[in-house]
C-alpha cells in the first residue's frame, strides 16, 4: 500500500496516528516568556571554582561559567548553581500510538501520553524533529504541566502508558524521572525514546524507573557520530549494553540514511556486536530516512535498501528484524521465529489480531520476548 | 594592510562605575579620526558607513550589569553616528533578549522615533522561519540581523571564553541566531568563521568596536573582579578579523602581565580567527596589520 493510499485508508477507517493535546512547534518563534521557565536544581553536576560547573549527565561533560548553558541550551549555570529550565514545560504533548515510538513488543495496540519538552544535546543533522530539539525553550511554546499533570492527561485518555519522546528526553531528565516516579504510583509504565548519549551514572538512575527503552542507534562507526551527529558512539553502545542487562524492555531503532550508514558489511558488524552483546531478541528496526533539517540533499531511503538490510540482519541470527516508516511493509509484521506465521499484523499503527498468549505464539508456543500485558 | 585603532584613557571607568562621558566621547571622536583620517564626524561616519540605512548597533550583554556593553558606550555611539548623519530612528542598538538588555541597564524602546532598543524577543520580532545553511551552520537568523538592518556594527565586550579563547566582534554574532549553544565545540572554530561568513553577517557589517574599556582577561565569561583589569580602551576597525586578533594580543598581554598561562597553553587559542582569515574575511597577520595605538 503506498503511503497516500494509506494515509487515506487510515482516515476513512477512523484512525490517526496521533491525537494533538499540544502541538508542538505550533507557535514557533513568537516567544514564550522566558521568565516562565522553570528553575529547578539540575541533577548529575559538580560545582567548581569560581562558580564553575561540569554537568555530568551526558558524555559532553560541559564546563560552564556563570549564566552559561550547556549544548542542549535547557540547563544553565546561574551563580554557580545548576538549573534546568525546562521541569514541567512541555512543548509536544500528543496521545500516539505506542507503535509510533516504534516498540512493537510493548503493549502493543495501546496508547502513550507522548511528552517532550525543547532541547537536545546532539545535533543530528538529519532530525525530524528540530523545530523543537535544536532551539532554546524560550523560543518556542510550551504548557506548565507538571509530574501529576503529566499522569492525569495519561488517565484521562486512558494511556497505559508515558513516553518521553519527540526531542532528546535525557535533556529532562529531572521530569522525566519525577514523573516516571508518579506514574509508576498510578500503574501507568514509562518508555524512554533516546538516542542514549548519557552517562552510566542517570542511566542507570533512570532504569531504575521505567519501563521501556527505545534507543536509537543512528550509526556503527565513531566517524558517522562525529559527522552528522556531533556526539559520541561509544556511550551510546554502552546505554545499549547496559538497558539489556536491565529489567526494562528495549528496542532498537537504526535510521537509514543513503550513502552515509547503509552499507551491509557495516550493518553486518553492527548485528554481529548486538546478537554478541545483547542476544537475537531485541527487536532492531530499520526506518526509512526522509530529507529534513541539514540534510535535504539526499534522498529518501530506498525500500529495496531497507530489505536488503533487514535480510543481513536475519541471516546474522536477529529473531525481531522490522521495516519502519514504510506503511504496510511486510517486514512491519512480528513473524514467529519458530514456525514462520504471522504473529502481529500491522498496516502502519493499524494492529490486527495478536497471535500471542501468555508471552508465546499460538501456533507454535515459541516464547516471544516483549512486554504484551 | 588592515588597519586597527586602539585608543586608551586613564581612569574613564572603575569596574561596574560610572564612566567618564567627557573621556568616553573623547575616546571615539579620535578613534574614528584615526579610523577615517577624518577629524569630523560629518565626513570620517560617512566613509564608514551608508548614513540614510537602517543600522544596528551589536552589543553583549550576556554578563548582565557587570560585564556587558554599558549602555553608555552604545549610546555615544550611536551619537557619532547622529552626528556624522544618521536620523535616530535608523538607529537599532539590539541583543538577543529584552531580559538581558534590561539587566544590563538598557531602557527598551521599540517606537518609531528616536533610537530603538529592543531584543530578538521581542513581539513580532523573533527568529526567521527558514534555516540558514552555511558551511557548519545552521541557524535562524535574528529577523533584527536578517530583515531590519542593512548594515550593522558589532559593539561587543573583549572577554576571555573558557571555550572559545577570547570573545570580541567576531563571536558577538553568535548573539543572532537561534542555536549558539551548538557552536562551541573545538573553541567555537570553525564555527565562528563560518558564522560570520554568511551574507546576513559578511555582507552588512562595516565596523567593529571592542569595548576594552574593562576587560575580562580570565575565567571569561562570566564576571570575575579578580581578572579584570581597567583597561580603559577601545578597539576600532573595519577589519573584523584583524580587530578580534588584536583584542586577543591585549587579552595575552594581559594575562602575562598578571602571570597567567597563555590561551594556546591552556588548549583554548582562539583558533577561529585564523580560520577567518582562510575565509577572506579579513587579516590575522601581524605583519598585514596596522596598529595605531594612541593614549588620550
Amino acid at each position: 500500500m503506498k503511503r497516500r493510499n494509506f494515509l487515506k485508508f487510515s482516515a476513512a477507517a477512523g484512525i490517526t496516528p496521533k491525537r494533538c493535546l499540544l502541538p508542538f512547534a505550533s507557535d514557533l518563534f513568537s516567544f514564550s516568556n522566558e521568565s516562565n521557565l522553570s528553575k529547578v536544581e539540575a541533577r548529575y553536576y559538580k560545582k567548581l571554582p569560581d562558580r564553575e560547573i561540569e554537568c555530568q549527565l551526558c558524555p559532553r561533560f560541559c564546563k560552564l561559567g556563570d549564566k552559561e548553558r550547556g549544548y542542549c541550551g535547557v540547563r544553565e549555570n546561574m551563580g554557580g548553581t545548576y538549573y534546568t529550565l525546562v521541569y514541567g514545560k512541555a512543548c509536544a504533548v500528543h496521545v500516539d500510538p505506542i507503535e509510533k515510538k516504534p516498540l512493537f513488543h510493548f503493549l502493543p495496540k495501546t496508547t502513550a501520553l507522548s511528552i517532550a519538552t525543547a532541547g537536545c544535546n546532539v545535533n543530528c543533522k538529519f532530525c525530524q524533529n528540530w523545530e523543537i530539539s535544536q532551539v532554546r525553550p524560550e523560543q518556542i511554546t510550551h504548557i506548565d504541566l507538571p509530574p501529576e499533570s503529566v499522569v492525569k492527561t495519561a488517565q484521562k485518555n486512558n494511556c497505559p502508558s508515558i513516553a518521553y519522546t519527540y526531542s532528546e528526553p535525557v535533556i529532562f531528565f529531572e521530569y522525566m524521572y519525577d514523573t516516571s516516579l508518579e506514574a509508576r504510583k498510578k500503574g501507568i509504565k514509562n518508555v524512554v525514546i533516546t538516542g542514549a548519549h548519557v552517562n552510566p551514572e542517570p542511566f542507570k538512575d533512570l532504569l531504575e524507573v521505567v519501563d521501556g527503552v527505545k534507543i536509537d542507534l543512528k550509526a556503527f562507526n565513531q566517524d558517522f557520530y562525529t559527522k552528522y551527529v556531533r556526539g559520541k558512539l561509544q556511550p551510546v553502545l554502552d546505554a545499549v549494553v547496559t538497558a539489556s542487562k536491565s529489567q526494562v524492555w528495549l528496542e532498537i531503532v537504526y535510521l537509514v540514511i543513503p550513502t552515509l550508514n547503509d552499507t551491509p558489511s557495516e550493518i553486518r558488524q553492527m548485528c554481529r556486536w548486538i546478537k554478541n552483546e545483547i542476544g537475537p531478541d531485541v527487536p532492531l528496526h530499520f526506518s526509512r530516512f526522509y530529507p529534513n533539517y541539514l540534510m535535504k540533499n539526499l534522498p529518501p531511503t530506498p525500500i529495496s535498501t531497507l530489505e536488503i538490510l533487514r535480510n543481513t540482519a536475519l541471516e546474522e541470527g536477529l529473531n525481531y528484524v522490522y521495516i519502519g516508516n514504510i506503511p504496510a511493509h511486510e517486514a512491519e509484521n512480528t513473524y514467529c521465529p519458530h514456525c514462520g506465521k504471522i504473529i502481529v499484523n500491522r498496516t502502519g499503527y493499524l494492529i490486527g489480531k495478536i497471535n500471542i498468549e501468555n508471552g508465546r505464539c499460538v501456533f507454535c508456543g515459541q516464547e516471544i520476548p516483549g512486554f504484551w500485558s | 594592510m588592515s588597519k586597527v585603532i586602539i585608543v586608551r584613557t586613564k581612569n574613564i571607568s572603575k569596574s561596574n562605575k560610572e564612566i567618564n562621558s567627557e573621556k568616553l566621547n573623547n575616546l571615539y571622536k579620535r578613534g574614528f579620526h584615526l579610523l577615517t583620517g577624518f577629524k569630523d564626524s560629518k565626513n570620517s561616519i560617512k566613509t564608514l558607513l551608508s548614513t540614510d540605512k537602517k543600522t544596528g548597533i551589536k552589543i553583549n550583554t550576556i554578563g548582565g550589569r557587570s560585564l556587558s556593553t554599558r549602555p553608555k558606550v552604545s549610546l555615544f555611539l550611536a551619537d557619532h553616528l547622529i552626528k556624522g548623519g544618521f536620523q535616530e530612528k535608523d538607529i537599532l542598538i539590539w541583543d538577543r533578549t529584552n531580559r538581558e538588555l534590561r539587566s544590563a541597564g538598557y531602557r527598551l524602546n521599540m517606537n518609531q522615533g528616536g533610537i530603538k532598543i529592543f531584543g530578538t524577543d521581542s513581539n513580532t520580532i523573533g527568529y526567521d522561519k527558514d534555516l540558514t545553511v552555511h558551511r557548519s551552520i545552521g541557524s535562524r537568523f535574528s529577523s533584527i540581523q536578517s530583515d531590519i538592518i542593512s548594515q550593522s556594527i558589532s559593539l561587543a565586550i573583549l572577554k576571555d571564553h573558557g571555550l572559545a579563547g577570547i570573545t570580541a566582534g567576531m563571536k558577538n554574532y553568535f548573539g543572532s541566531i537561534h542555536n549558539p549553544n551548538k557552536y562551541h565545540d573545538y573553541n567555537c572554530n570553525p564555527f565562528v568563521a563560518d558564522l560570520f561568513d554568511t551574507a546576513a553577517i559578511r555582507g552588512k557589517h562595516k565596523l567593529t568596536v571592542i569595548d576594552a574599556l574593562t576587560v575580562q582577561f580570565h575565567k571569561g565569561p562570566a564576571y570575575h573582579s579578580l581578572w579584570t583589569e581597567n583597561y580603559g580602551g577601545l578597539i576600532m576597525s573595519t577589519d573584523p578579523v584583524a580587530a578580534d586578533y588584536i583584542g586577543w594580543q591585549v587579552i595575552e598581554e594581559l594575562r602575562k602581565k598578571h602571570g597567567l598561562p597563555s590561551l594556546k597553553e591552556e588548549n583554548r587559542e582562539p583558533l577561529y580567527i585564523k580560520t577567518a582569515e582562510e575565509l577572506g574575511l579579513g587579516s590575522a597577520d601581524p605583519a598585514n596589520i596596522s596598529i595605531i595605538k594612541e593614549e588620550i
